[in-house]
């Protein structure tokens, strides 16, 4: 074999294995898909949303879940930064190191959410909205599952504009029935 | 009859472990320390896992689990779950949010020009304690203290934890403080009233040594104000060459510019949308 033949087949190698590494990476920081996400905004006030601002929300907040899907199944507080801030990203990163401790993860089946905008401030600075998600929870310590339920919760959101993105600034459950 | 009533000492005797049992209060209130009972025998494991916490400790299936107050600061929902030998079982409760006595304000915009109808927005946030959003209707007291000034106040009911209002500006300006309160809990935010836009805007013109000086009168709005420093100024000079504009910002409650003129010329000034007076200059003056 001649050697310009040979460096041509290393480099071909090399780059079908950096190839591989990229797309097993990828796969990975998608190993939880963006939840499905309906958004309605039909009762907000007092301001009125911008169709920007009504494509970005519901965008960043299917975002926002898959992160804390993820983090929360791998165990992986840095993921938590991207789409959240506040107090709603302090406790969710406490929740994450308290699993870490104590060698339990959470793992969801998210089966969408019905997100409405219920008030938009008047100077365009927060937003208010009412999720209504759907959800399969199972809880592992270890391998073994210690708990697993289908749930419907509600949820109430506030969520801040960012440099380019709006970020959950406080999530919190409501009582809500099992499904 | 005899034999069953045997059968079952025998098995407590032997210590044949029952089926464990969890049960916690369906709700409780933020910070409030609550007791999980649980049935059964044996060692086992009991985990609490809320919004931002995970607990897991050996505890005795049978026995009361106190929890205290400050494992379920944040509202939500929290699960409860037991692992014994025969399995695990769990059940969930709410921690809703204690008492309302905090507020979160966003104020905006943090400098307004004076007398802007509904110029400044306000938004409060009502959170109790440990920062759950309270969403239970609460009244909220805004009131807005200008400078030397008597201070005006309005009641709003909070909905879904907010409450907002909108506040046009005073005709005086300086700092304002606006502020927001709950029962003992109070917000203020101080908004910078300017201002408004130009008013009467006058030049005049002179010598300095050898060059030709145009500046205006102290810059002041409608109401006597001075229009703040740094407010630009647009001075245009027309003659035969052409049109000429120079941007000079106001320094002292000023705007000065120093303008060749060679020849006749007109200058005008203009801040914003207003324009001033003109002045026919000619380059031997």
């Amino acid at each position: 074999m001649s050697t310009p033949l040979r460096y041509s087949l290393l480099a071909v190698s090399f780059a079908a294995f950096i190839c591989a590494v990229v797309v097993l990476r990828l796969g990975a920081s998608a190993s939880v898909e963006v939840p499905h996400v309906e958004f309605n905004a039909d009762n907000i006030a007092p301001r009125e949303i911008e169709d920007l601002t009504s494509q970005s929300v519901p965008r960043d907040y299917g975002f926002a879940w898959q992160t804390m899907e993820q983090a929360l199944d791998e165990n992986r507080p840095a993921l938590l930064d991207g789409y959240f801030t506040g107090l709603a990203r302090e406790d969710l990163k406490d929740r994450v190191a308290a699993q870490l401790k104590t060698g339990l993860r959470t793992h969801y089946e998210d089966r969408g959410h019905k997100l409405e905008a219920i008030f938009y401030a008047p100077a365009g600075d927060a937003m208010e909205l009412h999720d209504h998600a759907q959800v399969d929870v199972q809880i592992f310590d270890g391998s073994k599952v210690i708990y697993e339920e289908p749930l419907s919760m509600e949820y109430i959101v506030l969520m801040t504009p960012g440099a380019d993105r709006w970020l959950v600034r406080q999530i919190q459950a409501l009582p809500s029935e099992k499904q | 009859m005899k034999t069953a009533i045997t059968v079952i000492g025998v098995l407590f005797a032997a210590g044949v472990a029952w089926p464990a049992e969890i049960h916690a209060p369906a709700q409780t209130i933020a910070g409030s320390a609550i007791t999980i009972s649980t049935s059964g025998s044996g060692e086992a494991t009991f985990y609490l896992i809320g919004p931002a916490s995970a607990i897991k400790q050996k505890v005795q299936a049978g026995s009361d689990i106190p929890l205290d107050g400050d494992k379920l600061d944040n509202a939500g929902r929290y699960v409860a779950v037991l692992c014994a030998s025969d399995g695990c079982t769990s059940t969930s409760f709410s921690v809703n949010p204690a008492a309302a006595n905090k507020l979160g304000m966003l104020v905006h915009p943090s400098r307004v020009p004076i007398g802007k109808p509904n110029g400044i927005s306000t938004v409060a946030f009502v959170f109790d304690n440990f920062h759950n959003l309270v969403l239970k209707p609460q009244p909220i007291k805004f009131s807005i203290l200008p400078k030397d000034g008597k201070a005006v106040s309005t009641n709003r009911d909070s909905e879904n934890g907010v409450a907002w209002v909108r506040i046009s500006s005073g005709n005086k300006e300086g700092a304002t403080k606006i502020g927001a309160e709950i029962g003992h809990a109070d917000e203020v935010r101080v908004v910078q009233q300017i201002a408004a836009e130009a008013c009467n805007l006058r030049i005049k013109a002179g010598r300095e040594k050898n060059a030709f000086v145009v500046e205006t009168d102290p810059v002041r709005d409608c109401a006597g104000n001075s229009v703040p420093d740094g407010t630009v100024v647009s001075f245009t000079k027309t003659d035969a060459a052409g049109k000429t504009t120079v941007d000079v910002p106001i320094k002292r409650g000023i705007a000065k510019v120093q303008m060749p003129i060679d020849g006749r010329a007109r200058i005008t000034v203009a801040s914003g949308v207003v324009t001033g007076n003109e002045l026919e200059v000619a380059g031997s003056q």
